[in-house]
C-alpha cells in the first residue's frame, strides 16, 4: 500500500465524520494553545532578564576592582599584614597584572580602565564628567552603539573622546548654575562639533576658584584647559539610558600620554602617591576589563582572578541564579498548559476507540482483502496524528494571535516582551501535538490491528 | 481427465473443533480433498454442516484444529497472520454473502480497494476497476455508492472485486444468498462465464441444489464430512 493511498485514507476518514473530528481537533488546540502560551510567558520573563543582564555588561565579562591583599587560601593571615615594598603592590591593578589575567587561558582581553574626572568647558555650560580609558581592543570588543557619524576613539597618538548620549545632561549653565533637571531644557551645545575644553586637575581648578592653597601655602594657579577631538556619541537621546550613556570614552594610550605631558613629574590626577607625596612610576587603575571567550568558562577565570588576590565581578552567579528559577517557572507553567494537552489526548483516544467499533466491519473487509495488519494499525495512528497535527498548527496560530495580544494590551511594561514564542517552542509544540496524538492513537490502532478478520466481518 | 492435473488445493484430514464452555462442536470432522486448476467447485449442505467453516479454513481466515491446507504448494495452516494476509491478497478473490462493500466508497472504488493494498497507482486501478464492472455488466453504475444499487447490482461489484486482483482462486461463500432467483441465475451465469473465460478456480458454498448445479464438481458435505462428490461434467458418481 502506498503512502499517498494511506494518507488519502486517513484524511477521507476523518472528514467523514466532520464534526467529530473538528470537536477532537479543538481540544488539541486548546491544549497546544495553552502550553504555548504558558511557556512563551516563561520565556519572555527570562528573555527580558537576560536583556537587562545583557545592558548591565553582558555575559562574558569580568569587571576587576582592587582586592585587600592576596588571599591566603591555607589560612596563614599573619604574612598578609606585613606590608614591605613588595607586599605594597598586593591587590592593586597594575600592567603587569594585566599581563598576569592575560595568560589565563580562555581569557580574550584583559583592558585596564583607566579613570580620570575632569570638569568640562562648552560654550556657557560646564560639566563634571567620568572618563573611561581603556584598550582599542576593549573599546572595540564592548560593543558601544554609536550614533551616526560618530566612531571609536581608537588612535593611541592623539587624545579623542567619545561621549555618552546622556553625558549633556551633567553640563549646567555656569552663570546661573542651573542643571537639565532644574530647567527641561537640554544644555544648547553639541559634544560632537563644539570645541570642548578640559580642565584635568579638577581638584586644582576648584583650589583656585575658590582661593585654596597647595601644602607650602602658596596659591594655587588656574589650571590649563586643553581642547581634544570629538569622535562623536553614544547611540540613544538623552533620556535613553544603556550602559554606556553616563561616560565618556578614550583610548588609554592617547589618555597616558596626555597626560604624562601635562603632569610632567608632578601628581596625576586619580593616581595614588607614595607616603611621601611623589608619584609612583607606574600606572595604578581602579579597574579592569575582562573579557573571557565563553560564557562557561566565565565562572572559572573568575575564581582565577580572585585567587590572585582581586574583587572579580561578572554576571555570572546571577544569570546562573536566573536560569535556574525561570527554568522552574517555566516548567511550573508548561505543566498548567500540559493538563489541557492531557485532556485533548484523552479526547482523541476517546474518537479513535470510537471509530474503531464503528469501522470494525471495515476493518474486517479490508483484512480479507488484503490489507496488512501493519497499514492498518499506521491508518490509525495517522487519523491520530493528524487530528494532533492539525490541532497543533491551529493552536501555534492562536497562540501567536494570544501572545501578540498580550503584548500590545500590556505593552507599558518595562520589558520588552512578556510573551515570546522561539522558532523552536513552535517546533516542538507542533511535533508534540503530533505525538501525543499519535501516542493517544495507539492503543486503539493495535486494537484495530487485533481484530480478528472473521469476527469483524460478522460485526453488524 | 484430472489426474493429468495439478491440484491447487489439497486438503488432508482437516478439523475444526469449537468449544463452547464444556461442549464442543465437530464443526469438520476429516475432510480431505483435491481441487483442481480451472475448476468451479460447489459445497453443498444443510445448514450447520459445516460449509461456511470449511470455506474460512481455506481462505486462511480461521485455524484448523487439526490437518492440512495447501494451496499452490504452500501450508496454509502454518502461516502466522501477516503471510496470510500476503498470501490472500496475491492468491485469492473474495465474494460474501452480505455483499461487504464499503458504504462510502463508490463502486469503482470498491473494485479498486484490493489493488490499494497491492500499492497499484491510482489511475492504474481505477481503470482495471472500471473494466471489470463493464465487464460484470455495470457500466452505468460505476460512481454509485452501495447503498444506490440493488443486492444484485452490488454483488456485480462484488464478483468484480474479487476478480480485479487476477485471483488464482476465488471463494464464493453463498454469493446469491441475499437475493432472489431470478438475480441469482443471473449472478451464476455470469460468475460461470467469467471463471471458464478467465481460467479461474472457483470455490462456492451454497445450500441450494439446483445452484449448485452450476458447477462442475459438487462437494456434499453432512455434519463435516465429506459424503458425496458429483462430477457434473461427466454426469457421474466418484468416490
Ligand atoms: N465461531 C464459532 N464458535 C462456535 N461454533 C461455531 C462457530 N462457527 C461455527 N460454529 C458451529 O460450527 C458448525 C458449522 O457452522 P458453519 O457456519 O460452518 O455452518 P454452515 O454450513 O455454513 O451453515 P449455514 O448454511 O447456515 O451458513 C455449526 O454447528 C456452528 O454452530
Ligand atoms: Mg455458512
Amino acid at each position: 500500500m502506498r503512502f499517498i493511498d494511506l494518507l488519502r485514507m486517513s484524511v477521507s476518514n476523518l472528514w467523514r465524520r466532520k464534526l467529530r473530528t473538528f470537536l477532537t481537533v479543538l481540544g488539541v488546540i486548546i491544549g497546544t494553545a495553552s502550553i504555548v502560551v504558558m511557556i512563551s510567558l516563561g520565556l519572555g520573563l527570562s528573555k527580558s532578564t537576560m536583556e537587562q543582564i545583557e545592558q548591565s555588561g553582558g555575559l562574558t565579562t569580568i569587571t576587576v576592582r582592587e582586592g585587600g591583599g592576596v588571599s591566603y587560601s591555607s589560612g596563614s593571615v599573619a604574612v598578609a599584614v606585613d606590608s614591605s615594598s613588595s607586599d605594597e603592590n598586593s591587590g592593586k591593578i597594575t600592567d603587569e597584572t594585566a599581563e598576569k589575567i592575560m595568560a589565563i587561558p580562555h581569557v580574550e582581553i584583559a583592558s585596564p580602565v583607566l579613570s580620570l574626572y575632569p570638569i568640562l568647558k562648552c560654550g556657557a555650560y560646564e560639566g563634571n564628567i567620568s572618563v573611561r580609558a581603556m584598550t582599542t581592543e576593549a573599546l572595540k570588543a564592548m560593543d558601544i552603539p554609536l550614533a551616526e557619524g560618530a566612531s571609536l576613539p581608537l588612535d593611541e597618538e592623539n587624545l579623542q573622546f567619545l561621549y555618552g548620549n546622556q553625558i549633556i545632561t551633567n553640563f549646567y549653565n555656569a552663570k546661573t548654575n542651573e542643571y537639565y533637571w532644574d530647567t527641561g531644557v537640554l544644555p544648547d551645545i553639541d559634544l560632537t562639533n563644539d570645541p570642548v575644553f578640559f580642565i584635568m586637575d579638577s581638584d586644582a581648578y576648584w583650589n583656585a576658584k575658590y582661593g585654596g592653597t597647595d601644602e607650602n601655602g602658596n596659591p594655587v594657579a588656574q589650571p590649563k584647559k586643553y581642547m581634544y577631538e570629538s569622535t562623536g556619541l553614544v547611540a540613544g537621546t538623552a533620556e535613553e539610558y544603556n550602559e554606556f550613556s553616563w561616560e565618556a570614552y578614550c583610548n588609554i594610550e592617547a589618555l597616558k600620554t596626555q597626560l604624562k605631558r601635562i603632569f610632567k613629574n608632578s601628581k596625576i590626577p586619580n593616581q595614588p602617591t607614595r607616603s611621601n607625596g611623589k608619584p609612583y612610576k607606574e600606572w595604578y587603575y581602579e579597574e579592569m576589563y575582562v573579557k573571557v571567550d565563553e560564557m562557561e568558562n566565565v565562572t572559572e577565570v573568575q575564581q582565577q582572578i580572585s585567587d590572585m588576590g582581586y574583587y572579580a565581578y561578572s554576571n555570572a552567579e546571577w544569570v546562573e541564579q536566573m536560569e535556574g528559577q525561570y527554568a522552574m517557572v517555566q516548567a511550573v507553567l508548561g505543566g498548567i498548559g500540559a493538563v489541557s494537552l492531557f485532556v485533548a489526548a484523552i479526547g482523541i483516544a476517546n474518537t479513535m476507540m470510537m471509530s474503531i467499533y464503528e469501522r470494525t466491519k471495515e476493518i474486517g473487509i479490508m483484512k480479507v482483502l488484503g490489507c496488512s495488519l501493519g497499514r492498518i494499525r499506521d491508518l490509525f495512528l495517522m487519523e491520530a496524528g493528524f487530528i494532533g497535527l492539525s490541532g497543533g498548527v491551529v493552536g501555534l496560530i492562536l497562540s501567536y494571535g494570544i501572545s501578540a495580544l498580550i503584548n500590545t494590551l500590556l505593552s507599558e511594561s518595562y520589558y520588552s516582551s512578556i510573551s515570546y514564542i522561539p522558532l523552536w517552542l513552535s517546533g516542538v509544540a507542533l511535533v508534540f501535538a503530533v505525538l501525543i496524538g499519535m501516542l493517544a492513537g495507539l492503543m486503539p490502532a493495535l486494537r484495530a490491528m487485533r481484530l480478528s478478520a472473521l469476527s469483524a466481518l460478522r460485526n453488524e | 481427465m484430472g489426474a493429468d492435473k495439478k491440484p491447487v488445493i489439497q486438503v488432508r484430514n482437516l478439523h475444526k473443533v469449537y468449544s463452547i464452555g464444556k461442549n464442543k462442536v465437530h464443526a469438520l470432522n476429516g475432510v480431505s480433498l483435491d481441487i483442481y486448476e480451472g475448476e468451479f467447485c460447489a459445497i453443498v449442505g444443510t445448514s450447520g454442516s459445516g460449509k461456511s467453516t470449511m470455506l474460512n479454513m481455506l481462505a486462511g481466515l480461521e485455524k484448523p484444529t487439526k490437518g492440512q491446507v495447501v494451496i499452490n504448494g504452500e501450508h496454509i495452516e502454518t502461516m502466522n497472520e501477516n503471510q496470510l494476509v500476503k498470501f490472500r491478497r496475491d492468491h485469492v478473490g473474495f465474494i460474501f454473502q452480505s455483499f461487504n462493500l464499503l458504504q462510502t466508497m463508490t463502486a469503482q472504488e470498491n473494485v479498486a480497494l484490493p489493488l490499494v493494498f497491492r500499492g497499484e497507482d491510482k489511475k492504474v486501478r481505477l481503470k482495471k476497476a472500471g473494466d471489470l464492472l463493464d465487464l460484470v455488466g455495470l457500466p452505468e453504475h460505476k460512481k454509485h455508492k452501495p447503498n444506490e444499487m440493488s443486492g444484485g447490482q452490488q454483488q456485480r461489484v462484488g464478483v468484480a472485486r474479487a476478480l480485479v486482483v487476477d485471483p488464482e482462486i476465488i471463494f464464493a461463500d453463498e454469493p446469491t444468498g441475499n437475493l432472489d432467483s431470478n438475480t441469482s441465475r443471473d449472478i451464476m451465469n455470469m460468475m460461470q462465464k467469467v471463471v471458464r473465460e478467465q481460467k479461474k478456480t472457483l470455490v462456492m458454498v451454497t445450500h441450494d441444489n439446483h445452484l449448485a448445479s452450476f458447477a462442475d464438481r459438487i462437494f456434499h458435505i453432512i455434519d463435516g464430512k465429506i459424503v458425496k462428490i458429483e462430477d457434473n461434467r461427466q454426469g457421474e458418481n466418484e468416490e
